[in-house]
């Protein structure tokens, strides 16, 4: 974290400027595709980057194919090629790049060469006028820095195009099974980097959930005797296991205010309870004489979307924590559950049981309208919201084993996120 | 490290004190306890209770069989039961969970309206971890929304 800070801190900002004020407009219905040119690295005029310029360019386009809104220029259909004059206007040639389709173009310039320890510049434009997005210096870069350069340019640029550039500055948690009654929690970048398992406990754990400020992750924890809530500190990277009478521990979740919501037993039927700051019981959130689970919140607090059995089979409904109004939100099927709340609060994303396995739909709670974004095959679960509110990983069996999938809040094609072997569950953002 | 040396040397201390008057046994019973014991514990953890999907109510067919284990049950007091609630592959972890342990508190309940001592049972749901027989289809899912009976002392 420290180094991070240190890095940002050194990470000097010239000129962020916009002179053009593109934008891609990702909540909209009808989002655009943009088309992005990187330019070839370069150390000076018409001499490519080699060494850690050509590394880094591989690891910046990785992370620009997750993004579904952008198509990457095929270097071979730019006439006169990517490797340019200059690294920004007058002696950048813009034209070649228009007639290559490209509505975006990205440089990357080493001052001092690309070997050892040296500073690199990337800079973004927009073609048709030249006009710069924004450009950063990233001084003193090793090759061990290269995936947090390109996870933050690539940040700056989705941010500059989006209004939100959370998906590369996130960590997915999620569990990954070695047997039966047996899975550990485990930390990856969306992008597939940085995988790192952070429990290694007997037993089953189930439903990570990341605190508001990356600190914990709180999951459930099943041995052969009982229920308990883990709480993984990043600080300690120890796992401190919490029981509860009645044995009941099921999907808890942080609200924006660092404490954690999570089904428990009230002696009868399970009832979400929220706890305090120490983990334990402050006030109940929802109960009733029905099963009431997998609370959910929007990054203001203010709304709390749940699984509930009241009306027989399972189904979605939102709780206003303000005035206490429970509405249905789910209206369609027998069988829904996994509510995740998009932060902005406009959105539920939840899991429905198909006659062909779970899919996943989007209700939209402004409109009203329900839409199917995940058509497996196999089953597609445990849906979760970025952030940005865009973004959505789940779980999926389509490719046989059980892997993490990340699609949009539109649909559109999935993209497996890298887990290494070991079937891959629950995966949840941090914030 | 030094606490946990402690706390495991007092819990081993008091494990050995109840030693003489009640036996852990999630292990298989063994020769030191009487054959009328053993066959009481075999009665109640071999017949399982089976729910159809998305239900945890206790069918008519199992009541007689949940009347024979609470008589053992009450009969030899120092029997302690885990029931354990678990349901098929088909619902999600989390509201399988729940429901898991509402077919362990179905069993339990019935059991405590039979006479039953609270204190010698306790129940929880595995949800869908812990299938009794792993594939797809009804056959395999209907062995698999479940109680299990384990006596976990005696």
């Amino acid at each position: 974290m420290k180094k991070i800070f240190i890095f940002a801190i050194l990470c000097a900002c010239f000129n962020t400027t916009a002179n053009a004020a593109m934008r891609v407009d990702i909540y909209g219905p009808g989002q655009n595709i943009v088309n992005l040119a990187l330019a070839a690295p370069v150390t000076a005029p018409q001499i490519e980057a080699t060494g850690m310029g050509r590394d880094l360019q591989q690891l910046v386009e990785q992370n620009l194919s997750f993004l579904p809104f952008l198509h990457l220029t095929n270097p071979r259909s730019v006439l006169g090629g990517t490797v340019l004059a200059g690294h920004e206007p007058p002696n950048l040639d813009f034209k070649r790049f228009q007639l290559a389709g490209s509505d975006i173009l990205v440089t990357c310039y080493w001052p001092n060469g690309d070997s050892g320890i040296k500073a690199v510049q990337l800079r973004a434009f927009e073609t048709n006028t030249g006009g710069r997005l924004f450009g950063k210096e990233y001084p003193r870069v090793t090759s061990n820095d290269l995936p947090e350069v390109a996870d933050r340019f690539c940040s700056d640029l989705l941010e500059a195009l989006t209004g939100s550039g959370t998906f590369f500055r996130s960590t997915l948690a999620f569990t990954k099974k070695t047997g039966i009654m047996s899975a550990n929690i485990w930390l990856v970048k969306p992008t597939g980097r940085d995988l790192r398992q952070i429990t290694n406990i007997p037993g089953e754990t189930l439903s990570p959930a990341w605190s508001p400020d990356g600190r914990f992750v709180v999951f459930s924890h099943i041995n052969p005797k009982s229920h308990a809530l883990g709480v993984w500190d990043s600080n300690s990277k120890k796992v401190q296991r919490i029981p509860f009478p009645g044995n009941v521990v099921i999907g808890p979740a942080f609200m924006p205010d660092n404490k954690v919501a999570v089904a428990l037993s009230n002696g009868n039927y399970p009832v979400i309870f929220l706890l305090n700051h120490v983990f334990q019981k402050e006030r109940i959130l929802e109960q009733g004489n029905s099963i009431n689970v997998s609370p959910t919140f929007d990054s203001a607090g203010t709304k709390m979307a749940f699984t509930s059995s009241r009306l027989g089979g399972p189904q979605i409904f939102l709780k206003d924590l303000g005035t206490g109004t429970v509405t249905r939100v789910s209206k369609n099927g027998t069988y829904n559950t996994e509510a995740n709340l998009s932060p902005d609060g406009t959105l539920v994303v939840f899991s429905r049981m198909t006659d062909y396995g779970h899919r996943i739909f989007v209700q939209d709670m402004v409109t009203g309208v329900e839409r199917q974004i995940s058509f497996g095959p196999g089953s597609d679960e445990q849906p979760s919201f970025c952030a940005d509110s865009y973004f959505i990983a789940f779980a999926s069996t389509r490719r046989g084993g059980r892997g993490i999938y990340l699609t949009t809040r539109h649909g559109g094609e999935a993209k497996k996120v890298p887990t290494g072997g070991g079937p891959a569950s629950f995966p949840r953002w941090s914030r | 490290m030094k606490r946990y040396a402690l706390i495991f040397t007092l819990v081993m201390a008091i494990t050995a004190g109840f030693g003489c008057a009640k036996k852990s046994a999630d292990a298989a019973y063994g020769d030191d306890i009487s054959p009328e014991l053993n066959a009481a514990i075999q009665q109640i953890t071999d017949a399982r209770v089976y729910f159809a999907f998305n239900k945890f109510d206790i069918k008519s067919e199992y009541k007689e069989m949940l009347k024979g284990k609470a008589d053992l049950i009450k009969r030899y007091s120092t029997i302690r039961v885990r029931i354990e609630g678990n349901c098929d592959e088909r619902g999600t972890q989390e509201y399988n969970l729940a429901l898991g342990e509402r077919r362990a508190r179905a069993a339990y309940e019935h059991l405590v309206t039979l006479g039953v001592n609270p204190g010698q049972l306790e129940a929880i749901s595995y949800g869908k971890e812990n299938p009794a027989v792993q594939g797809s289809g009804e056959s395999a899912w209907s062995k698999n929304r479940r109680d299990d009976f384990r006596v976990v002392a005696h």
